[in-house]
């Protein structure tokens, strides 16, 4: 019975469709029947005429019983929506300019918000490619104020081997890898990992095999390394013989025993991970970098003080992150209690994975929410204009309408006509949207962020979620739009309507109100967008105004990469000495330097601060840790060549610089810069105090300058202690070049290029670009913030102009005969033109009282994206609101002089 | 005319499926007229609602029809009892033969008492 009735439905379901033939059938087995029934009649011995009456009567009407028929015939709620779309489509296709101007409306609303949901999508939404994800969760080691940490070798092999929970519990530590092998030298960044690392996220080699724990038994036993589908694209050319090849890594041959399937990139966002070796081959895997006693690479699986890895685990089935951590607390305890000086006070968190970093989620979701706010007002701004153009249209159909209704069509037939128009009008803005969010995603891939800026992987792809968010966005947008318009529209006095009376109707009806309301809504919206514009706009002023403490311009950054070509510290210092030697006798450069780090290029390096005399910190210097906590003293530091303070532009306000006399054999000796000096030792003299950056033991560095304060990692940045070492006391490999030059610092770049490869042409010099650019980077997320709200604004205002416009002119032409009658009376143009504008002005005027007020309210979100302004900054809000006045007094005076033209003759006849 | 009873779709649809049963294929005509002189001039049925119900048939898969040619040389479409409907036809009939003994129980001792 089901299924016949199943059979029933789809038989009907294509009998909505080529009905032509199917009519002709009905027509003609209807006929036969009643010839049928008259011949019967006639036999029977009735007249022809009444033959023919009866049989009619008997069959109860021609077209009552083929309309009975058809209904049966196929599914008549199908037929009617594919009636009202093809009548709606009709109906748009007459007015080419509404439906243009509607359609161009919501593919930017919509469009705005499939380019940010496709963001989201990207990033929150992002589903690791790895297996049961649910199951995993990273496992920190911080001290209560910096929970997100990292672990180190001896502590992580100890959680492993101790714990229970755990499925299999993984270490990575990310190293830079200088590939050579077929005479090209790259510069790539991979992962050392543990040997269960693959196994633990489920991770099968797409090509050969994954590392395995077989690989990471014995140190420097097995130099395997396992390489991503984009390596061995770019590199390989896609050769499945790569698997058994060699390649060099930092200098040391390894074996290729796999490729990465395409889809896994890397654990973390944004990040494309190109190569993997075990953890047992990390001591020649990692470059050697100095420490902070100038050592080379010390034995990372010993040293317990280093913590350089990330720790993730899969839990046991059945298992909750809260008893993995309980299970866990023990074994952190004791760690804590045997080694005090590394992991006093550590503690392990837990996180699921799939609730992604800890750290960035936070700013990732207000980065993402502030632009889902921004979009959905432009969309809802969006809404209200369509909303008005359907009422401004609704009231030119009001006739249409009404016969409708006069002749009997029901209300609710016509409100789902009127619906589905507002629905095939917000599926195409739907459709262009979708196209315009492409778009402006493809625009933004164009212009990445600078790495490591933003925490988002720009890697968008076109997925299910992407085309069903855009499609429900277009339903409930269509709905949002349509509704008002389509109750109004079906409930209109039939009377005056069809005795042609217009205008005297609208005066006294809602349906104004409801667009003075849309209107006013409009006005409020954007200008919410505007003041969020303005703020963003006057923090980027304020920030390109900051002093950043330096003379960036004519100032060149280069960086040498020798931590990969596994200098001694003897060679590595004579490099360097080389280096600037070359670049300062090249034509155009005043002087040149060498850095650890350099200032607002976004790295830090923090040591925990002990001053001779006083207690202090006895934590290690934490890589990647950021900016310490409170109630522990850390220090950021950089090492820095001869002359940096001359070349950099860094004044020094007391004492002197480092010079000859420091070398390696004399006295330590480190320069702070003012707000050291002033929080440290207030009114006191620091020169000559002592100070240690590397534990308690020393070695105890004299204070010999004071600099000047600049900025260091950010330009927003509240003035920050900072110190200086000499890189003669201090050897490090991850320099820097710095170049100051005469002229143009970009056109030296290719020079001093080539003086420093001539020194070493197997060293990879990258990253050559003027100081400025760089400082620019700084202010990507600013500039960025600037640019969509301030693009979105302007939009929000054109929007809201145009709404305005239409409305005023709308009643203007409503009101035309008033107006023709107050001229006829003796009006001067003055007072129409008065009349009208104030009041389309007060309608402005009311939409920016709100505007403000909400603005106000919301501007407070935005707090943490703003440089040194109040979210309250005066200025921002008045040169919004007058900008929006402009812009309204615009939209008012055109139809305001319209009124005014309006010739009293013509107007009183025309009705 | 006045106490002839109305025919409600479900039975309608029962005796268009014993008609073609006992008469074998016909045209709409015929088959509302024997109906009618089957029920003994007691139903009166609009014949204009016979067509939609036998559409539902033909779209259920109970009857079949194609064009053929009447008695007096007339195009008419004929409709034919399919397999799936005999078989209906037997299940309906039975569980109508139920209901009614069911009802008849009910009523008798009412009229006896």
């Amino acid at each position: 019975m089901g299924v016949r009735r199943l059979r029933g439905l789809v038989v009907r379901l294509f009998g909505s469709f080529g009905r032509e033939r199917l009519e002709r059938e009905l027509a003609e087995e209807l006929e036969s029947h009643l010839q049928m029934h008259i011949e019967d009649n006639l036999r029977a011995g009735m007249t022809p005429e009444e033959a023919r009456r009866d049989a009619l009567i008997r069959l109860g009407g021609v077209e009552p019983t083929k309309e009975r028929y058809r209904r049966q015939r196929g599914l008549p709620m199908l037929e009617t929506f594919l009636q009202d779309l093809r009548y709606g489509a009709r109906m748009l296709a007459r007015k080419p300019g509404f439906t243009a101007v509607a359609v161009l409306t919501l593919a930017l609303g919509i469009g705005a918000n499939t380019a940010v949901f496709s963001l989201v999508n990207a990033t929150l939404l992002r589903r690791l490619p790895v297996n049961d994800p649910e199951a995993l969760v990273y496992v920190y080691s911080g001290q209560p104020n910096s929970l997100y940490s990292t672990a180190s070798y001896p502590d992580y092999a100890e959680l492993r081997d101790r714990s229970e929970v755990f499925a299999g519990l993984a270490a990575r530590g990310g190293i830079t890898a200088s590939l050579g092998g077929d005479d090209q030298t790259e510069l790539a960044v991979g992962q050392i990992v543990s040997g269960n690392f693959f196994d633990v996220l489920g991770v099968r080699a797409a090509l050969g095999r994954t590392i395995t724990t077989a690989d990471d038994q014995t140190p420097g036993a097995h130099p395997v390394a396992v390489i991503s589908h984009g390596l061995w694209q770019r590199r390989f050319g896609g050769d499945a013989s790569v698997v058994g090849r060699e390649i060099s890594v930092n200098g040391h041959s390894f074996t290729i025993v796999g490729v990465l399937p395409a889809e896994f990139r890397s654990l973390e966002q944004g990040r494309t991970d190109d190569l993997y070796v075990p953890m047992m081959m990390q001591a020649v895997a990692r470059p050697p970098r100095g420490g902070y006693s100038g050592e080379m690479n010390p034995d990372l699986l010993q040293v317990r003080g280093n913590r350089w890895l990330w720790l993730i685990g899969r839990l046991k089935p059945g298992v909750t992150k809260e008893q993995a951590a309980a299970a866990l607390a023990p074994v952190t305890q004791q760690q804590a209690e045997l080694y005090p000086d590394t992991n006093r006070g550590r503690v392990s968190t837990l996180t699921r994975v799939v609730d992604g970093d800890p750290q960035e989620r936070g700013s990732l979701l207000s980065v993402a929410g502030l632009l889902a706010s921004v979009v959905g007002i432009v969309l809802l701004i969006a809404c209200a204009n369509v909303a008005n153009l359907l009422l401004v249209r609704a009231s030119a159909r009001r006739k249409e309408i009404a016969v409708r209704l006069a002749l009997g069509a029901g209300r609710g037939r016509l409100i789902r006509q009127l619906l589905t128009e507002s629905l095939l009008l917000s599926t195409l803005g739907g459709v262009a949207g979708l196209a315009l969010g492409w778009w402006a995603v493809d625009l933004l891939r164009a212009a990445p962020p600078p790495p490591g800026l933003l925490p988002v992987s720009l890697d968008f792809t076109l997925d299910w979620r992407v085309l069903v968010f855009t499609l429900g966005l277009s339903v409930l947008t269509g709905l949002v739009f349509g509704l008002a318009p389509a109750l109004q529209a079906s409930r209109p006095d039939l009377i005056p309507t069809l005795k042609n009376d217009s205008s005297a109707h609208d005066q006294k009806h809602r349906r104004l109100n409801l667009r003075n309301a849309l209107v006013v809504t409009q006005v409020a919206l954007s200008l919410i967008l505007l003041v969020g514009a303005g703020l963003f706009l006057r923090s980027l002023w304020r920030a390109q105004a900051i002093e950043t403490g330096f003379d960036e311009s004519r100032l060149l950054a280069a960086q040498l990469n020798i931590n990969l070509l596994r200098y001694t510290r003897v060679q590595g210092r004579e490099f360097y000495r080389q280096a600037v030697e070359r670049v300062e006798g090249l034509p155009g450069v005043e002087s040149a330097t060498v850095a650890r780090i350099v200032p607002l290029s976004g790295g830090s390096s923090v040591r925990g601060l002990i001053i001779e005399g006083r207690g202090g910190a006895d934590d290690f210097r934490s890589e990647n840790a950021g900016g310490g906590g409170a109630g522990l003293d850390t220090l950021s530091v950089s090492v820095v060549g001869p002359k940096y303070f001359q070349t950099v532009g860094v004044n020094l306000l007391k004492g002197r610089g480092f010079g000859e006399t420091d070398k390696e054999e004399s006295p330590p000796v480190v320069i702070v810069n003012e707000t050291f000096a002033a929080r440290h030792f207030g009114g006191e003299d620091v020169l000559g105090k002592r100070l240690s950056v590397n534990g308690p033991n020393g070695p105890w560095r004299e204070i010999v300058g004071v600099a000047r304060d600049s900025k260091y990692v950010t330009l927003g940045e509240a003035p920050t202690p900072y110190a200086y070492l000499p890189l003669a006391q201090n050897h490090e490999t991850g320099m820097t070049l710095l170049v100051r030059t005469k002229n143009e610092p970009a056109d030296l770049a290719p020079a001093v290029r080539q003086a420093v490869e001539s020194l070493d042409r197997n060293l990879p010099v990258t990253n050559v670009r003027p100081m400025t650019e760089m400082i620019g980077n700084s202010l990507y997320a600013a500039r960025m913030g600037a640019a969509l709200v301030g693009v979105f604004g302007l939009l929000a205002l054109v929007l809201a102009g145009v709404g305005l416009y239409g409305v005023m002119s709308y009643a203007v032409s409503q009101r035309s005969r008033e107006i023709g009658i107050r001229m006829a009376l003796g009006a001067q143009g003055r007072d129409v033109l008065r009349l009208v504008l104030g009041e389309g002005m007060m309608l402005a005027a009311l939409g920016a009282v709100l505007g403000l007020a909400g603005a106000a309210a919301a501007s407070r979100l935005l707090g943490s994206f703003l440089y040194g302004i109040s979210t309250t900054d005066a200025a921002a809000f008045v040169v919004s609101a007058l900008v929006l006045s402009l812009v309204a007094l615009v939209a008012n005076l055109i139809p305001a002089r319209r009124a005014t033209r309006v010739d009293p003759m013509v107007a009183l006849r025309y009705e | 005319m006045g106490d002839k009873t109305d025919v409600w779709q479900g039975t309608l649809a029962l005796m268009v499926l014993k008609t073609l049963e006992a008469l074998g294929p016909l045209h709409g005509y015929g088959v509302a007229r024997r109906i009618e002189q089957t029920s003994g001039g007691l139903l009166s049925i609009n014949y204009g609602t016979l067509y939609p119900a036998l559409l539902k048939l033909e779209q259920e898969g109970y009857v079949s029809s194609e064009w053929g040619v009447s008695d007096n040389n007339r195009r008419a479409k004929y409709y034919k009892l399919t397999r799936a409907g005999r078989r209906q036809l037997a299940k309906e009939a039975r569980e109508w033969e139920q209901t009614t003994a069911i009802l008849a129980r009910f009523f008798a001792p009412a009229e006896e008492s």
